[in-house]
């Protein structure tokens, strides 16, 4: 009873959240646009239908392009959800995504390969790089106390200019306008997994199948557990005999793997050549994506998928109404100001935590005065 | 100014936390002007939350607070405190680094020109108070050099100089020794006389019989009654309290200890503020009997216990488990020789609270390989464990999915014990095992205990509830000053003797403490 209740509540919170800060972003429209209705028409339905000559028709195009825009941003959203669910703060998937970019394009560029493992190749060693460098923070904070929160956002930085010191002066295309490196092999890339331009490729697939084994990993092996427990007490997990340490740097490395892979799938399934010259932001996203999500795997494709619908309505959006794209970060900041709050409708919560109380008082009332009838009789 | 009989009332007290307890159902209660007025119940039973609600810390969902005639509304302990009301916490609420007077003007400081703190000013105060009251305190000793017994009689005048009429105490006697509380108690009397009313929170029968004027007994979160405590007898208090009556001797018989288990030689320790908590501490645990640790708090049972688990490391000193060294091993290697641990604080240590209950029964046998198939949990096999131990220890619950942070304490403890106790260990460290909780739940685990040790297990108790120790052990050690002063293992006990030997006003002979080493 209390349990559904609460599951219940649950979802009516997080539908009022999303509401609200799609109000908020409503009240921004109407303060800064001459067409807010027709904005509005774009940045909530846009995404799915359009609307021209031929009438009214589902866009197919513009599902494939939210779903391809889901790539990264699941894998960022499970690696922290590994890392929240131990209670680390480690910001670091932001320059791994970057880096496992970089790697993997390298990667795609250099390594000669005829057959078809090239692109996984290419994935599995941008992974296994990214997941080396999470060993950094983990570590600074495991042995040294440093706090995993500061040392992984400084190290985002170190990474980003890493890597652009090796693309400027090692990898850059001498023939191209723009900083990039040369073109990938074609037996790097990830193919498409539809027709079209959506840029939906395999890599979705390979998204979907990591969304359920991290989720087995976190909720059916022994190190998923101890990394949960660890989140909840720490010195719970310690007094147990958990190997606390060593959890909290796998957690990180885990981490640093999700978002590497992350990196290097979007770049091969995306671009001809490795691009990124700042920060991608896809590591941030990902945080939007596990607190929406509430730190459970499973929850993060829904996360990613409202995500990438509200920027593409956004992106719609700003091309054919006269309202700027930065709109979206107003309705996701909103959304993470009303999620994150955890005394949003508290009041209401602690209501329905009274009516079911004095509910299961009664039943037990009832039950106890039916089973002294019955010992009477 | 004084006007009705009642100083404070409070009607239809219910409370519901955000977690979904019903801490107080509908509760009355008024304490009439200058009685003591004794509130007692088992833990859960509600008495702390409507102690907190008087004082301000907790808001009532229904039912209204008079004081003095006027109906109130405390939104803070500085609203209850401006109305008269103090409240002696259970765990003291002090500075260990400031002197007692320091400790005692804390937010009322007396200032020299608007500035400066006037502390001549702050030791007068502390000691008129203290000689108006009685309350013998040092104004210039630091609260971490003085005993139990005077921090709490500065708590005590903490709440007196901020202007309470009205002093709720907390079980004030759970940490004192027999000497302390008749001190504690002739003091309470004094303040009664000079027209103070007094709250008194107490589990301890004897106690209440003894201190107060009129009893309320609460039960399930409900006031079941008011009485005048001269015309109801112990037993008659102790019925209403838990519903049946409760025989709280655990019927053991005479223990056959063998080899040793835990030995623990020359310990020595010294915290981090440079004292000496133990002081060459040695004794051996057997397989086959119930060692008992006695002493007041703070005289290195702590730290002995922390030792023991490697959560610190001591100065000097061994320790081992069947011949294995203990000292500076990670918990899972003391765990893997077989040593179980109930933590003394179980929320902290003994749960993870917002796991249900079977992630906290498997905490430390999740790695088996009983449970565990390649990568992946059997998770039928773990199932089938948790309920069995949920079975087993009568763990009161919906499932095992239920969160253990909602269950009562008696039935998070039960959870904790379930665990350390079903992993064939053949050393159990059971650190103030049964504080808090409901009757029940204390005479299962004791039960279990003495169970545990008769087949084979050498049980190490530690426990600040003087009865427990003396009720359990087979043999017992006093600490004081963290020393050893004295080993009984006769069985003749009595809380007028331990409390001299854990005052240390009584030593034994070298050659009797050395009966605490068989080895």
């Amino acid at each position: 009873m209390r349990n559904r209740r609460m599951v219940l509540f649950g979802i009516f919170r997080g539908a009022a959240a999303i509401f609200l800060a799609l109000a908020v972003g409503a009240i921004f429209i109407f303060l800064s646009s001459k067409e807010p209705w027709k904005a509005l028409q774009y940045l909530l339905i846009g995404p799915f239908i359009t609307t021209g000559g031929s009438g009214i028709a589902f866009n197919t195009q513009n599902f494939y392009q939210i779903l391809a825009a889901m790539i990264p941003t699941i894998f960022t959203g499970l690696a922290v959800c590994v890392m929240f669910a131990a209670n680390e703060f480690n910001l670091a998937g932001e320059g791994c995504v970057l880096v496992g970019g970089f790697v993997g394009g390298l990667i795609g560029v250099y390594l000669n390969m005829n057959s078809g493992f090239h692109a996984v190749i290419a994935v599995l060693v941008a992974a296994i790089v990214t997941g080396l460098i999470m060993l950094i923070p983990s570590l600074l904070k495991v042995k040294l106390g440093a706090s995993e929160m500061v040392t992984s956002l400084m190290l985002n930085f170190v990474m980003l200019y890493v890597v652009l010191h090796f693309l400027n002066f090692n990898f850059a295309d001498r023939t191209k306008g723009a900083t990039m490196t040369k073109a990938f092999q074609e037996t790097a890339k990830i193919p498409p997994l539809v027709p079209g331009n959506s840029k939906l490729s395999w890599g979705f697939v390979v998204a979907l199948v990591a969304v359920v084994i991290v989720s087995f990993f976190m909720y059916r092996t022994r190190w998923g557990y101890s990394i949960r427990m660890i989140g909840i007490n720490k010195s719970f997990s310690l007094y147990s005999g958990m190997k606390v340490g060593s959890m909290i740097v796998l957690s990180q490395v885990i981490g640093g793997v999700l978002s590497g892979m992350g990196g290097s799938i979007e770049v091969l399934g995306r671009y001809n050549n490795y691009l990124w010259r700042d920060l991608p932001g896809y590591g941030w996203v990902g945080i939007t994506v596990a607190i929406l999500a509430k730190n459970n795997p499973l929850g993060v494709p829904f996360a990613a998928f409202f995500l990438a619908y509200l920027n593409k309505g956004c992106s719609l959006m700003s091309t054919h109404s006269d309202v700027p794209s930065e709109m979206i970060d107003i309705i996701q900041a909103a959304i993470f100001l009303f999620f994150a709050a955890e005394q949003f409708l508290a009041g209401t919560r602690q209501k329905l935590v009274i009516k079911t109380t004095h509910e299961e008082l009664e039943q037990l009332e009832k039950a106890r005065l039916a089973e002294g009838g019955s010992n009477n009789a | 100014m004084e006007q009705g009989e009642y100083v404070v009332q409070m009607k239809g007290i219910s409370k519901v936390y955000p977690n979904g307890i019903a801490a107080n159902k509908s509760v009355d209660f008024s304490v009439k002007r200058g009685e003591i007025h004794a509130l007692i119940g088992e833990n859960g039973a509600g008495k702390s939350t409507l102690m907190k609600i008087l004082f301000g810390l907790e808001q009532p969902t229904e039912g209204a607070i008079i004081v003095n005639d006027e109906k109130v509304h405390l939104a803070s302990p500085t609203d209850a405190i401006a109305r008269g009301i103090g409240m002696v916490h259970q765990h003291f609420m002090l500075v260990p680094s400031l002197t007692v007077a320091e400790n005692i003007v804390l937010g009322i400081t007396p200032k020299k020109s608007g500035m400066f703190i006037d502390y001549k000013k702050a030791v007068e105060l502390t000691q008129e108070y203290a000689q108006r009251f009685n309350l013998h305190v040092e104004p210039d000793a630091r609260v971490i050099d003085i005993n139990v017994g005077m921090k709490q009689k500065v708590e005590i005048l903490k709440a007196l100089v901020r202007g309470a009429r009205v002093l709720i105490l907390d079980e004030p006697t759970a940490v004192l020794t027999t000497q302390e509380t008749v001190e504690l108690f002739h003091e309470l009397k004094n303040l009664k006389e000079q027209g103070f009313t007094i709250i008194f929170i107490s589990h301890k029968l004897k106690e209440i019989k003894e201190l107060t004027d009129r009893i309320t007994i609460m039960r399930g979160g409900k006031s079941v009654g008011v009485y005048d405590t001269a015309s109801i007898t112990e037993q008659e208090i102790s019925r209403k309290m838990v519903g049946r009556d409760v025989i709280l001797t655990v019927e053991k018989d005479e223990a056959k200890p063998t080899e040793v288990v835990l030995s623990v030689r020359d310990l020595q320790y010294v915290n981090e503020w440079g004292k000496r908590v133990l002081d060459g501490v040695s004794f051996d645990v057997r397989s086959g009997e119930i060692v008992g640790i006695a002493g007041v708090e703070g005289n290195g049972q702590r730290e002995l216990v922390d030792i023991l688990f490697g959560l610190k490391l001591p100065e000097e000193g061994t320790a081992t488990v069947g011949g294995e060294n203990l000292i500076g091993r990670p918990q899972a290697a003391i765990r893997s020789l077989g040593v179980s641990y109930v933590p003394e604080d179980r929320m902290a240590f003994g749960i993870a609270s917002s796991g249900s209950i079977e992630e906290n029964v498997i905490s430390d046998r999740y790695h088996h390989r009983r449970f565990n198939k390649g990568p992946f949990f059997k998770m039928k096999t773990l199932h089938e464990e948790s309920d069995k131990l949920i079975f087993d220890y009568a763990v009161h619950c919906k499932s095992r999915k239920q969160e253990v942070g909602m269950l009562s304490g008696g039935n998070i403890q039960k959870v904790v014990v379930s665990r350390e106790f079903s992993s064939d260990p053949i050393l159990i460290i059971a650190d103030q095992p049964t504080r808090g909780i409901d009757v029940g739940a204390t005479e299962m685990i004791r039960k279990k205990l003495v169970e545990l040790s008769r087949e084979g297990a050498a049980v190490l108790l530690v426990s600040a509830d003087l009865n427990e120790v003396m009720e359990l052990s087979d043999s017992l050690i006093v600490l004081n000053s963290g020393k050893v002063v004295a080993c009984l293992d006769d069985g003749n006990w009595d809380d007028i003797m331990m409390g001299e030997y854990m005052l240390g006003l009584k030593r034994q002979s070298d050659e009797e403490i050395g009966r605490s080493c068989h080895a």
